[in-house]
C-alpha cells in the first residue's frame, strides 16, 4: 500500500513551473529524506504531497485515494518550516500540542480523555512533557521546533512529513527529534522529511530522494559519509543516474 | 442615573458588546490582523450612510456592508498579493468617503449625523437597537464557543490546519464575517472609530497577565465588560462620547495590567 504516488508531477509557483515532471512513491513503513540544495524544490515537492500545492499537471494519490477525494487527513500529520510557534496571543505548550487533535471527531466534542492522554504521549515523546505548561514564545528555537512536532504527532499520523525539522535547532533536540521519529516508524509509521543536513537522524534514514532544479535527480539509499565527506553534517551526493546535465557531476548540499 | 431607561438599554449593549468583542478580538490579535476591526469599522460606515440616504434602518445596511468588506478584506489576504496592503488600505479609505459622500446626498442628513456613529452614543440605543444588539453579541459568543478550537487551530497555523482537513476557508470567512457583525454590534456604544480598540485593547491587556490562550480570551472579556460599562457611566456623568471613556479605560487597565505583569514574572 502506498502513503503518496505522485505520478508526473508538474507544479507552478507564481507563473514559474517549479515542479517538473517529478514522479515519487512512498511506501508504508519507509523513512524517506527529500535532499537537495536551496530553491531546488524539495519544499515544494513535500507541500505537494500534503496537498498544499496543487498539481498543473500529473496525479496524486494520498494513502491509495486520489487527492480530490482524501478524506482521511487525520492519517496525516505535517510539521511545516517554522521559526516561532507562537501567534499574538500567548498560548501554552499544551494548547498548541492539543491543537494537533482539532478536525478528529465532531465539531461539537470536547477533547476527551483519550485526546489529553495522546497530547500528553506526544509531549513525552519529544521531552518537553515537564514544560507543558509554559508559554511557546518562553521557548528557544529548539524547543519550539519540538512542539510543532508534538502537536503534529499528537494527531496520532500513520505518516509524519516535516519540512527542514533540524534547520536551526540545537543538537539536544536533533537527537530528540531523530528518537520521537525512530518510535514512529518502529510503530509501522512512514515519515517524509526534507533535510539539508541529515545529523542525528542519519542512521534513521533509509532512502533517499535528492532533488535538484525542480526534477528528482537519485532516488536510492542515503548517501554514506565517507572521506572528508564523513562529517554527518554534510551530505555529498554523486547523481549517477540522474539526467543533470554534465556540467553539474555532483550534487554538494552543505 | 440608572432611572433612565435609555441607559438601563446602554448598560447591557455594553456588557454584551464588551464581552463579544474582544472574545474574536482575541483571534484576530492571535492571525496578527489586529487592524482588521479598524478597516470593517471604516467600511461600515459607509453602510450606515447609506440606511440613511435609503431611508431603512442604518444598522441594517451597516451589517450588510461591513460584512461584504470583511470577507473582501480576507479574499484579499488569502490571495496572498504583495498588493493587499495597498488594497486595503483602499477599501478603509473608500469606506469612509463613501460615509461621508452618502450622509451628504440623503436628505436631513449631515456630517453631525455621523458622528453619534463615529464615537458611540448613549442615548441612541433604541429598544430595537438593543434587540438587535442582543441577538448579534449572542451569536458571536456562540461562534466563538462552537468554533472556537477549529479558529485557534486556523489562527495558530493556517497550513497546518489544512493538512489536518479543516475548512480553512470557511473558518476564516467565518473570523471575518463574525468580526463584521461585531463592529456593528458594538457600532452605538463606542462607535465605528474606535470599536477596533475594544477587539484588540483588552486582549493586549490581558496578555501581560496570561501565559495559554484561553486565559488570555477570558480575562480579556472580563477587561471588556469593567472598560465598557465604567466606561459609559464616566460618559454619562462627564457628559463624553462612551466611546472614548470605554477605550481610554481599556487603555488604563493595559497600563495597570503590564505593571502587574512586569513585577510578578521574575525575568
Amino acid at each position: 500500500m502506498s502513503v503518496f504516488d505522485l505520478q508526473g508531477g508538474c507544479v507552478d509557483l507564481g507563473g514559474r513551473e517549479v515542479l517538473h515532471d517529478v514522479s515519487v512513491r512512498v511506501d508504508e513503513g519507509e523513512f524517506v529524506a527529500v535532499l537537495g540544495a536551496n530553491g531546488s524544490g524539495k519544499t515544494t515537492l513535500v507541500r505537494t504531497l500534503v496537498g498544499l500545492v496543487p498539481l498543473r499537471r500529473g496525479s496524486l494519490t494520498v494513502f491509495d485515494v486520489p487527492l480530490a477525494r482524501f478524506r482521511q487527513w487525520p492519517r496525516l500529520g505535517y510539521v511545516p518550516q517554522r521559526l516561532q510557534a507562537g501567534g499574538g496571543v500567548p498560548c501554552t505548550v499544551r494548547e498548541v500540542v492539543a491543537s494537533g487533535r482539532t478536525g478528529r471527531g465532531s465539531r461539537f466534542r470536547r477533547m476527551g480523555r483519550d485526546d489529553w492522554a495522546a497530547v500528553d504521549h506526544a509531549l513525552e515523546d519529544v521531552g518537553m512533557a515537564d514544560r507543558a505548561r509554559r508559554a511557546v514564545t518562553d521557548l528557544s528555537g529548539g524547543q519550539q521546533q519540538r512542539v510543532l512536532i508534538a502537536r503534529a504527532l499528537a494527531g496520532e499520523p500513520e505518516v509524519l512529513v516535516l519540512d527542514e525539522p533540524t534547520a536551526g535547532v540545537d543538537a539536544d533536540s536533533q537527537d530528540t527529534l531523530a528518537g520521537a521519529l525512530g518510535h514512529l516508524s518502529q510503530a509501522g509509521g512512514s515519515v517524509v522529511l526534507v533535510a539539508h543536513e541529515l545529523g542525528p537522524l542519519q542512521g534513521l534514514i533509509r532512502r533517499a530522494v535528492v532533488v535538484s532544479e525542480g526534477r528528482i535527480v537519485s532516488d536510492g539509499p542515503p548517501p554514506e559519509p565517507e572521506g572528508h565527506h564523513a562529517d554527518p553534517t554534510h551530505v555529498h551526493t554523486h547523481a549517477h543516474e540522474s539526467a543533470a546535465p554534465p556540467a553539474r557531476p555532483t550534487l554538494r548540499i552543505t | 442615573m440608572l432611572a433612565f431607561a435609555f441607559v438601563q438599554r446602554a448598560l447591557v449593549a455594553a456588557v454584551l458588546v464588551g464581552c463579544a468583542a474582544p472574545a474574536i478580538g482575541t483571534f484576530l490579535v492571535q492571525r496578527r490582523l489586529s487592524l482588521m476591526g479598524d478597516g470593517i469599522g471604516h467600511v461600515a460606515l459607509t453602510g450606515v450612510a447609506l440606511g440613511f440616504l435609503l431611508g431603512t434602518a442604518p444598522v441594517l445596511t451597516a451589517i450588510v456592508v461591513a460584512i461584504a468588506g470583511a470577507v473582501a478584506i480576507e479574499l484579499v489576504r488569502e490571495k496572498g498579493s504583495t498588493s493587499g496592503d495597498v488594497a486595503l488600505a483602499l477599501l478603509f479609505y473608500g469606506g469612509i468617503a463613501g460615509g461621508v459622500l452618502l450622509i451628504g446626498l440623503s436628505p436631513g442628513g449631515s456630517n453631525a449625523t455621523l458622528v453619534g456613529y463615529l464615537f458611540g452614543s448613549l442615548s441612541s440605543v433604541s429598544p430595537a437597537d438593543l434587540a438587535v444588539i442582543v441577538v448579534l453579541s449572542v451569536a458571536v459568543l456562540g461562534v466563538v464557543a462552537v468554533f472556537g478550537r477549529e479558529l485557534f487551530a486556523v489562527c495558530q497555523d493556517e497550513e497546518v490546519a489544512r493538512v489536518q482537513g479543516l475548512p480553512v476557508r470557511f473558518l476564516n470567512l467565518l473570523v471575518a464575517v463574525t468580526a463584521a457583525v461585531t463592529v456593528t454590534v458594538a457600532m452605538r456604544v463606542v462607535g465605528l472609530l474606535l470599536v477596533s480598540a475594544l477587539m484588540v485593547v483588552p486582549v493586549a491587556a490581558a496578555q501581560q497577565l496570561t501565559r495559554s490562550f484561553r486565559s488570555t480570551l477570558l480575562l480579556a472579556c472580563g477587561v471588556g465588560v469593567l472598560a465598557s460599562v465604567s466606561g459609559l457611566v464616566l460618559a454619562f456623568y462627564a457628559d463624553v462620547a462612551p466611546g472614548a471613556s470605554t477605550v481610554v479605560l481599556a487603555l488604563g487597565a493595559f497600563a495597570v495590567l503590564s505593571l502587574l505583569g512586569r513585577t510578578r514574572s521574575p525575568a
